[in-house]
């Protein structure tokens, strides 16, 4: 083994057993006897230890770890906040030694640290980068705000004017079309009773149209039977075998005149 | 022939009488005559001659058998009658035309002759106008055709809404619905109801009214109809004394299709004393009367 080995060896074993080392720890703990100072130290290193851990999850790949280590940090957090009354109180106090300008500062010091606690990142505070997608419900969206911050008095259900003007609008538009709406439906009734009464006449006219019917062709047929008659009558008149005979008739009585006249002469 | 009526007249009337030398009577030459002798009179504007030669003519016809050409004749010289003013003749001679249209085996002429003389004597004579009416009426519903009364019931009906005899006129308004309801006119016998209703409401008589309304209503056409609404309407709205509903109804538009008449009596709705009604509603039955 080499010296520096050595050397690197008791280097690690010392510090391991500083915490045994009275005189070192006296040291490094000047402040041994102030309450606020241990306190406060205590914060101090609490702090950087979440920051750390902070630090740590933002790197984490594993999802599950990431959430269990967030949850770490927040319960520190919590611890941390439950705390700062009782180191508010210590700050006040007087202790030996201590110039009245370290007192305001601790005052200081006290108040700053809830500020420091909740600047501590665990996952739920920053943008959405934080959670990740499965997730979406704890996210608060930072598009959606209630004004109202849940109080419901009288003035929320106050109508503003373009609500009010808007519900006149509704008003006269719908009285717009019950007039319009009232004007058809008169139109419709004297419609109907139009169409009902011209059904009644037409239903009147039927018969008579009938009769007319029947009393046409009643005309007709006997128009044709007339037709045909004088025809018949018109033909014989003209028929020639009439008219042969009254020739032949007439020669006969020429004759019988022409023998007449012979014999008397 | 001689182109002047009066000496056709003359002769016509010659041709007519009998005496030794003439036996019979030449109605076919006189009825010539007489008609041509009423052209002449009527084209020189002497109508009262020319009356009197239609009058003639038309005998001339029925001595001839021809009750068409009589009656055409008669219907003439009612028109003449008509202008001249003198009503009786004006309905002697219209009711003769019918019968002899009657005679003829033809309704619709027949009543039309009565009809046409009701109108000219609408105005001078309204009981006679509405006896004509009736009788006019009567022949139409005989031969069965019920639907060419709807106007003669409305215009009787309307006469006696002139006279002021309300029951009358809801009578005549309720005949015209039987006749309605024989031939399936389901509009004119609802709008004939409804009209009944006004003219008995009109009349102050609610209690027939609602009678009225009630034997209707077992009418299924009259029940499923817009004047059936209409009447129910009107009706309570009687029964509560609610002036602004019956002028309301009054100018529905279900209203507006009846008869002008029919109108004008529901636009001066409610007549009478619309309280009085309401101090009826107390006299109903008591609800506990169980008899």
């Amino acid at each position: 083994m080499t010296v520096i080995d050595i050397l690197t060896r008791v280097d690690s074993i010392c510090k391991k057993y500083d915490k045994y080392d009275v005189d070192k720890q006296r040291e490094a703990n000047v402040s041994g006897d102030d309450a606020f100072a241990r306190l406060y130290g205590a914060f101090e290193t609490q702090i950087e230890t979440a920051l750390e851990k902070a630090e740590l999850v933002t790197k984490e790949k594993n999802r599950a770890s990431a959430v269990a280590m967030n949850a770490e940090i927040r319960r520190t957090k919590v611890r941390l906040s439950e705390e700062v009354p009782k180191l508010q109180r210590l700050a006040v106090k007087r202790v030996k030694g201590l110039t009245t300008e370290e007192l305001a500062a601790r005052n200081d010091l006290v108040l700053a640290l809830p500020a420091r606690i909740e600047a501590i990142p665990d996952g739920t505070a920053g943008g959405p980068k934080a959670t990740s997608a499965w997730a979406p419900s704890t996210a608060s969206r930072p598009d959606i705000k209630f004004d109202s911050d849940g109080r419901f008095d009288d003035d929320y259900f106050q109508e503003s004017h373009e609500s009010s003007q808007f519900r006149q609008e509704y008003e006269m538009r719908k009285i717009k079309q019950e007039q319009g709406l009232d004007m058809i439906s008169e139109g419709l009734d004297a419609l109907k009773n139009m169409a009902s009464d011209m059904n009644e006449e037409l239903d009147r006219q039927v018969p008579l149209m009938d009769e007319i019917d029947s009393k046409v062709d009643r005309a007709t047929s006997d128009l044709k039977n007339t037709n045909v008659r004088l025809k018949d009558t018109v033909n014989q008149l003209r028929s020639s075998r009439n008219f042969c005979i009254d020739i032949v008739l007439l020669c006969i009585v020429l004759g019988i005149a022409a023998y007449l006249y012979n014999v008397l002469k | 022939m001689s182109s002047d009526p009066e000496k056709m007249m003359s002769k016509a009337d010659k041709m007519t009488k009998l005496t030794l030398t003439r036996w019979s009577a030449d109605w076919r030459g006189a009825t010539e005559l007489y008609e041509q002798a009423a052209n002449g009179f009527r084209a020189s504007s002497k109508y009262e001659r020319a009356k009197v030669a239609l009058e003639k003519a038309s005998q001339g016809q029925v001595m001839q058998s021809s009750p068409w050409d009589a009656a055409k004749h008669m219907e003439s010289a009612a028109a003449l009658a008509q202008k001249l003013s003198i009503w009786d003749e004006v309905a002697d001679f219209y009711r003769k035309a019918s019968e002899l249209y009657v005679e003829c085996g033809r309704a619709q002429p027949a009543s039309d002759a009565l009809g046409k003389a009701a109108r000219a004597l609408e105005e001078v004579k309204p009981e006679d106008a509405i006896q004509l009416y009736t009788d006019a009426c009567e022949i139409l519903e005989e031969d069965g055709r019920d639907q060419m009364a709807f106007d003669l019931y409305r215009a009787c009906a309307s006469v006696y809404i002139k006279l002021e005899k309300f029951t009358d006129a809801a009578t005549f308004f309720l005949r015209l619905g039987v006749a309605a309801d024989k031939c399936d006119a389901t509009n004119s016998q609802c709008k004939a109801y409804l009209s009944a209703i006004i003219v008995y409401l009109y009349g102050h008589d609610l209690k027939q009214a609602e009678k009225c309304y009630n034997d209707c209503s077992q009418i299924d056409a009259f029940l499923k109809s817009d004047q059936n609404r209409t009447a129910s309407r009107l009706l309570t709205a009687y029964n509560e004394g609610d002036i602004e509903e019956i002028k309301k109804v009054a100018c529905s538009s279900t209203v507006s299709n009846l008869d002008h008449a029919i109108i004008k009596l529901a636009r001066k709705l409610p007549t009478g004393d619309v309280t009085a009604v309401q101090m009826n509603a107390g006299d109903d039955l008591d609800e506990d009367d169980l008899t």
